[in-house]
């Protein structure tokens, strides 16, 4: 079964039976969490960076922004008993469009302030697909932790992660 | 081989503009619209008055009051957003038919679209431009070049994103190098030959702003960089993705600061949950539902 992740949303299942997915990422990031001992596993599609640039939507919503969508998809994980240690990270997007990569670089900010996010905590990131300007589909399947993305384009490309 | 001759043929059997929107884009330049002139263009049409009210009573608007008739939605919406509607409810039909060159999905060129208008308008409203209809035409009819060219892209598809990826040029660029000819140029066409005001075909040709002349007109650089920010946002990205080039010199035309940017694109979030009665326009089946993208 399938389950849908919105733009500036999250997913948190330990439901074996769940195909979870976040459809045409661009310069939003995907975030997939999972912790194989238990089979719990999380995915967040976040929009911008920073809360700072709206505090009362990053309330609302935390998961419109990096900074308050992460911390959240880690709680929410280990209310279902997932452990930090145990957890697979793995992370796609951030797409940008051609030229100068100072300008019009959300995609790029999206991608450092989760660097950021994990470097001041400790956790690592398993494996990614990130930048470029590619459109990409995340999925995380929950009885199985496998994780893969697919590049939007006519020949529908696969890649694990 | 260059493939010109043959997409100009295409041309040739190009359905003609549905009139209820033709008579629209007529009312656009017009500084002043009664309400006989707006009754007058779609009182013939039962279903866009359908559409009409559906859409006036959308959570997009978020009117208070229920709307009943065509006067009660001039009343309460003003002439512009009727105009908007009215455009966008008489164009849907040309964008029915699937654009498999550039999406995956059979609704995703329509889906693009609808979003890249309602981008102009909340740029224009971050820049404080008078609220127009014919930036939200544009924004709507921006890739129509596509409609045409799908066939072509498909053909080549390989092809043209080789060009892409070893000479990191655009994907337009790329279909001008293989194909001949791109879908900005198709569509500056296409709104040739269906007599569109001047201002909404130049935004149409020049949209990408591969040419100097796409400088001359602030409403081109607007629907450039909604289009731009669109495929930024995501969602009903096509298979051409984000390959298109991003020119800093339009956000300092606009005194545009990134952050400015992300504003707009956490608006745009919203405004999009909104307007999924819009996306709804194309039919049923995959109707007000988030359609499958993948």
């Amino acid at each position: 079964m399938q389950i849908v992740v919105g733009v500036a949303d999250m997913k948190i299942s330990s439901q074996p039976q769940q195909l979870v997915v976040t459809h045409a990422l661009g310069s939003c990031i995907g975030v997939a969490v999972y912790d194989p001992m238990v089979k719990v596993g999380g995915l967040l599609h976040y929009m911008l960076p920073e809360s700072s640039l709206d505090e009362e939507k990053g309330r609302q919503n935390p998961c419109m922004f990096a900074d308050t969508g992460i911390p959240l998809l880690f709680r929410e994980c280990y209310k279902l008993g997932a452990v930090k240690h145990r957890m697979r990270v793995k992370v796609a997007g951030g797409s940008q469009v051609l030229g100068g990569p100072e300008h019009f670089n959300i995609g790029r900010r999206n991608y450092a302030a989760l660097r950021k996010i994990f470097l001041k905590n400790n956790v690592l990131i398993d494996n990614e697909d990130v930048g470029g300007t590619k459109a990409r589909t995340l999925y995380l399947e929950i009885a199985t932790g496998k994780v893969w993305v697919k590049i939007i384009g006519q020949n529908q490309v696969i890649k694990d992660l | 081989m260059s493939l010109v001759p043959q997409v100009l043929r295409s041309l040739k059997n190009l359905p003609p503009f549905p009139m209820v929107a033709q008579r629209a884009l007529l009312l656009l330049n017009k500084p002043e619209v009664s309400i006989q002139e707006l009754v007058d263009v779609v009182k013939f049409d039962p279903a866009i008055t359908a559409n009409i009210l559906r859409i006036s009573n959308s959570a997009y608007f978020g009117l208070r009051r229920e709307i009943h008739s065509l006067h009660q939605a001039l009343l309460l919406l003003g002439t512009q957003e009727l105009l908007k509607i009215i455009i966008a409810s008489g164009a849907t039909r040309l964008f029915s038919a699937p654009t498999p060159g550039y999406f995956t999905e059979r609704q995703g060129l329509w889906r693009h679209s609808v979003s890249c208008a309602l981008m102009v308008d909340l740029l224009g409203r971050e820049l404080s431009l008078p609220d127009q209809a014919t930036g939200f035409t544009a924004g709507l009819m921006h890739d129509i070049g596509k409609v045409v060219l799908s066939l072509f892209v498909e053909q080549k598809f390989h092809e043209i994103m080789e060009v892409v990826e070893q000479q990191g040029v655009s994907f337009q660029a790329a279909e001008k190098i293989i194909l001949g000819v791109d879908h900005a140029e198709m569509g500056g066409e296409m709104a040739r030959m269906w007599d569109f005001p001047d201002r909404l075909r130049l935004a149409i040709t020049y949209h990408h702003l591969d040419k100097p002349e796409a400088y001359t007109d602030d409403l081109i650089l607007l629907v450039y960089l909604a289009d731009i920010l669109t495929l930024m946002f995501g969602q009903d990205l096509g298979t051409d993705g984000l390959a298109y080039t991003g020119y800093p010199e339009v956000l300092r035309h606009f005194h545009l600061r990134e952050k400015s940017l992300q504003r707009v694109l956490l608006q745009f979030g919203s405004a999009w949950d909104e307007a999924q009665i819009f996306f709804g326009l194309m039919g049923k089946q995959d109707g007000v539902q988030r359609a499958n993208r993948g």
